[in-house]
């Protein structure tokens, strides 16, 4: 057992991600680090990526490697902006890069993010001679209208065909992100969406509501008062929906936005980020995290691309975690998760006994239908999911 | 003896009292320029921003008149407000004269009316001041026409000054010298002196003032005090002139301190007689009263880990507040805190103030009370100053509140408001007779809980400015007073509980009720806020559930970011009481407390 408040060093394998920082053209809602992309800029992440792996590789050896570390890592996730940018040879020639330079555990699966409109046979075909287990298609609705309001540059149309293709192409996973609450949405017509979705049989579906977020083009809009977004209060009726639909239909939410068609669909990758599980990130504005440190990236690429070039880290800051910082994140991680919090483990691992802390605050939760408390657990109703930051702050309080 | 004269000046607030006893000091070299400040009797901060005098003062000046000879004039700085008219007593029982300071232009008011008459009982000599003569708005012939009407003193003895610019302050002086008598006292016989303040010096302990009746006070000395039955040792005695000057000896006649080894203003009472173990008095000097608490409030730390330092806070404070009463008390709601008793409402915001102010704690305070009696079918009566132990309802046989006398001077066109509010305020036998032609002197019999909170704010605001207010306690009356409970879902906030005559229970419940709603912010349940007699609502509010506080995503980059903001959140719930799954902050106590108007 760790000391408390220090989490056991390695929880299970490591996860790698590697961001890819473009797109074909820039979607009005969207805050990540990305910018519009071509193939010279391609050229130059995937030598840049390919730098920063070589990099990265013994500081992250000596970070991780105690005796009972040298897990290698069991999940390789390219997500973005547009992962496609790579191209097939970008892409094979990280994947041998990564292998060469890091520990690579010979099943890890490969998750990689695309757009429907990237889909072809060929595209399809490229990616499952190399690997790609988990395919994510950035679907978003199966309404044009909306599909247009997005700023997305494919149709519903082209959205059934992406998916009826990618089923045929025999993924392990075939993951579909869909996205809700948007200003005036129906619910029929989300509804609608829904419908369409589990009709194609993907084996996981990521559903986010809507963020305006302040420097997108619609946090511009909403700042003008041109952008009129939906009420928590709906949104939150949407969210019960979505999960309450979605479960009828076979697909259990085993965190706020993702659902899952059985235990074995749920992603491997994204639980790291739920559970302390280090994992490295690579590529512009990617975060990383091992222990009781999180660091990350330049955000900017061309900032990147020049600290590598001249044979420097990319990392752009870090932070140390208290053990009070990693009890409260893991307290907020896992009420976004199913399973909700395990209070052995919190006991154990962060050395904080909830029951003895808390306990008053607990069985007022519970009373308000906010939390279960079951098999030495505090499961998070579909109520507790919505307002899980809250309950988080709550449960952090002492007394 | 007969170089010495001891004086105060009494007056309404704001009438400039503070201003010429700077002026007075001025003049008579007390200090030295560059050490001057303004309202320099004034020490504690609060004093001096709030403009008002709490704590007595005293200086001694010399002054050297017209006809050449030089006096020892004792000027004894008294509080104005009503709250401390107990050591406004003990101060008029050390002098043998006053000035009456009146505004030029606001003229007498219910103050001036009312310390007048305190003053005379104590048989003192009376000069009239007419201040701010430099106003442009100033009118000496009317107020020495009001000093004739509403106070029968001479009105060509007036002075004319301005304290503000020095016009005048000669005169005063002058007169000082020339009216007031100067003290009798026998200097052979048993030493009598009256304690009439007291303040605490962290190096030397309680610094008794006092003023010497008869015989003498000498360094070395064993002193008795008559009503404590203690004794003590001289250890320093003097003058005071800002700073204290040790003498040998005070003769019959002179104000001054004595330091004797007293470790807290608690061991010793304001009024007590000194004398000596020696050569007692036979009787102590007359006029001891004590100072009772009339207004009562639970104190409780924001955050109860501050409890110790509450204790701590308390405990100093009171070595230099001997008014101030504490006792032990929990709250459900809000914890570990104390009971403590106020001389007045003033009292209890200067005392929270100062602990706020001085110690660095963050307080709430439950709703004021007075002290009621209770009658049980047993025929016992107790005293009730605090809603959590009020008997159950059918134990009562009877209660009772306590009344005053309220007396307000306004000018006739206000009769009808001033009725009005009286009435409001359950005002009984209110009757008016005309001073002048323009001004009336009200009187009316209310209970005290009516005036404790806005009742002088709203007597300004229906006169705007004119009126002025005073009043005394005079008796206990049978009422019909029941407990006001506030419940939060279902569960009692112990510390908004209150009592109240019937008919205002329910608006004041009412109040409370809608002042909670909007103060509470929205929580992940629904929350019903019931105001209850017993067991049946008498009012209610709701506030609704916030529906989502989540974010879709949450992944390698937003951790950080999201863990900052609910840490954020956290900071802000520790600052939060919980009553039952509700929490509710410091400002919603604060918000219901404060704008208690009385409703």
């Amino acid at each position: 057992m760790a000391a408390p408040g220090t989490p056991a060093a390695p929880r299970g394998a490591p996860g790698l991600y590697v961001h890819v920082p473009f797109c074909s053209a820039i979607c009005p809602y969207c805050d990540f680090a990305v910018q519009v992309g071509n193939d010279v800029k391609a050229r130059q992440l995937v030598d840049g990526l390919c730098r920063e792996i070589e990099t990265v590789a013994e500081p992250w050896r000596l970070l991780v490697a105690g005796p009972s570390t040298a897990a290698p890592f069991d999940s390789l996730y390219f997500g973005g902006g547009t992962p496609s940018f790579l191209g097939t040879d970008g892409l094979g020639r990280i994947l041998d890069h990564l292998r060469q330079h890091l520990p690579v555990d010979d099943d890890a699966r490969l998750f990689f993010e695309a757009n429907p409109e990237d889909v072809t046979p060929r595209s399809l075909a490229a990616w499952r001679h190399l690997g790609v287990d988990t395919l994510s298609l950035g679907v978003q609705s199966f309404d044009d209208a909306t599909l247009a309001f997005l700023g997305r540059r494919h149709r519903a149309e082209d959205a059934h065909q992406a998916v009826a293709m990618a089923r045929q192409a025999g993924f392990c996973t075939l993951s579909i992100d869909l996205m809700y609450g948007l200003p005036g949405q129906s619910e029929d017509s989300w509804r609608r969406t829904l419908e369409q979705a589990t009709a194609l049989q993907p084996d996981h579906l990521s559903c986010y509501e809507l963020e305006i977020h302040r420097r997108t083009t619609f946090g511009k809009r909403y700042a003008k008062g041109q952008l009129h977004p939906m009420p928590d209060d709906q949104q939150a009726d949407l969210f019960v929906t979505t999960h309450r639909w979605l479960e009828d239909n076979g697909y259990l939410g085993y965190e706020i936005s993702n659902f899952a068609r059985s235990p074995r669909h749920r992603s491997r990758h994204n639980r790291k980020y739920w559970d302390h599980t280090p994992y490295l990130g690579i590529g512009p504005s990617a975060h990383s995290f091992a222990g009781n440190r999180r660091w990350w990236n330049e955000p900017s690429f061309a900032t990147w691309k020049r600290h590598l070039d001249q044979g420097n880290s990319a990392k752009a800051g870090e932070e140390i975690l208290q053990p009070h910082d990693l009890t409260l994140e893991r307290l907020m991680l896992a009420l976004r998760t199913r399973r909700g919090i395990d209070l052995q483990e919190i006991r154990e691992t962060y050395g904080c006994d909830l029951m003895q802390l808390n306990a008053e605050r607990i069985e007022h939760y519970v009373t308000a239908g906010l939390l279960r408390h079951e098999e030495a657990c505090l499961r998070p109703t579909l109520q507790g999911w919505i307002v899980a930051d809250s309950l988080a702050a709550g449960l952090s309080v002492q007394g | 003896m007969e170089h010495i004269r001891n004086f105060c000046i009494i007056a309404h607030i704001d009438h400039g009292k503070s201003t010429l006893a700077d002026r007075l000091i001025q003049h008579c070299g007390g200090v030295e320029e560059r050490a001057f400040r303004d309202q320099i009797l004034d020490s504690m901060d609060i004093e001096r921003e709030r403009g008002i005098t709490i704590k007595s003062n005293t200086i001694t000046l010399p002054y050297t008149a017209k006809n050449g000879k030089t006096y020892e004039l004792n000027l004894i700085d008294t509080p104005g407000h009503v709250d401390f008219s107990h050591e406004v007593r003990r101060s008029l029982m050390s002098c043998e004269g006053a000035l009456l300071l009146v505004d030029a232009s606001q003229g007498v008011e219910a103050q001036t009316v009312a310390n007048l008459y305190l003053a005379l009982e104590y048989d003192l000599e009376i000069i009239p001041v007419i201040n701010k003569v430099d106003l442009p708005s100033a009118d000496p012939d009317r107020v020495r026409e009001e000093i004739d009407s509403d106070l029968g003193l001479d009105p060509f003895a007036a002075v004319l000054c301005s304290a503000k610019t020095g016009l005048g302050v000669d005169d005063v002086l002058e007169a000082i010298v020339e009216h007031l008598p100067p003290p009798k006292g026998d200097a052979n016989a048993p030493t009598q002196a009256l304690v009439f303040d007291a303040q605490y010096d962290i190096y030397r302990g309680v610094v008794m003032l006092c003023r010497v009746k008869e015989g003498f006070l000498r360094k070395g000395q064993e002193l008795l005090l008559m009503h404590t039955q203690k004794t003590y040792h001289i250890e320093e005695l003097g003058l005071l002139r800002l700073q204290r000057m040790p003498q040998k000896e005070l003769g019959p006649g002179s104000v001054g301190y004595v330091i004797c080894g007293v470790k807290s203003v608690r061991d010793i009472t304001i009024g007590d007689t000194l004398t000596l173990v020696d050569n007692p008095a036979p009787k102590p000097l007359p006029g001891y009263k004590e100072a009772k608490p009339v207004v009562f409030s639970s104190m409780y730390p924001m955050a109860s880990d501050d409890y110790g330092d509450l204790v701590k806070a308390l405990d100093k404070l009171a070595l230099n507040d001997a008014a101030l009463t504490y006792e032990k008390d929990s709250s459900a709601a809000l914890g570990f805190g104390f009971r403590c008793g106020f001389l007045g409402l003033l009292h209890l915001e200067v005392v929270q103030e100062r602990l706020e102010r001085e110690y660095d704690l963050s307080l709430l305070l439950s709703a004021p009370s007075v002290s009621y009696k209770v009658n049980l079918k047993t025929g016992e009566q107790v005293e009730i100053d605090n809603p959590m132990y009020f008997p159950d309802p059918t134990e009562i046989e009877s209660t009772e509140e306590p009344y005053i006398k309220a007396s307000i001077l306004i000018p006739e066109r206000y009769i009808g408001a001033m009725m009005e509010l009286c009435r409001e305020r359950r005002g009984e036998n209110t009757v008016f007779r005309y001073l002048t032609r323009e001004r009336v002197d009200l009187t009316s019999e209310m209970p005290l809980a009516e005036v404790l909170f806005d009742f002088y704010d709203r007597l300004k605001t229906l006169t705007q400015g004119y009126g002025s207010f005073d009043y005394e306690i005079t008796d206990y009356r049978i009422s019909d007073l029941v407990k006001v409970d506030i419940l939060v879902n279902g569960e009692p906030v112990d510390a908004l509980s209150q009592l109240a005559h019937r008919d205002r229970a329910r608006p004041r419940a009412l109040h409370y009720c809608e002042k909670l709603a909007e103060t509470i912010p929205k929580q992940q349940f629904k929350i019903a806020i019931q105001g209850v007699i017993g067991g049946k609502v008498i009012a209610r509010s709701t506030i609704n559930a916030f529906r989502k506080d989540v974010t879709a995503k949450c992944y390698g980059g937003d951790i950080t970011r999201k863990r900052k903001l609910i840490e954020k959140q956290k900071e802000g719930k520790k600052r939060m009481k919980m009553v039952g799954a509700v929490e509710i902050p410091q400002t919603a106590f604060i918000a219901v407390l404060k704008s208690d108007s009385g409703k």
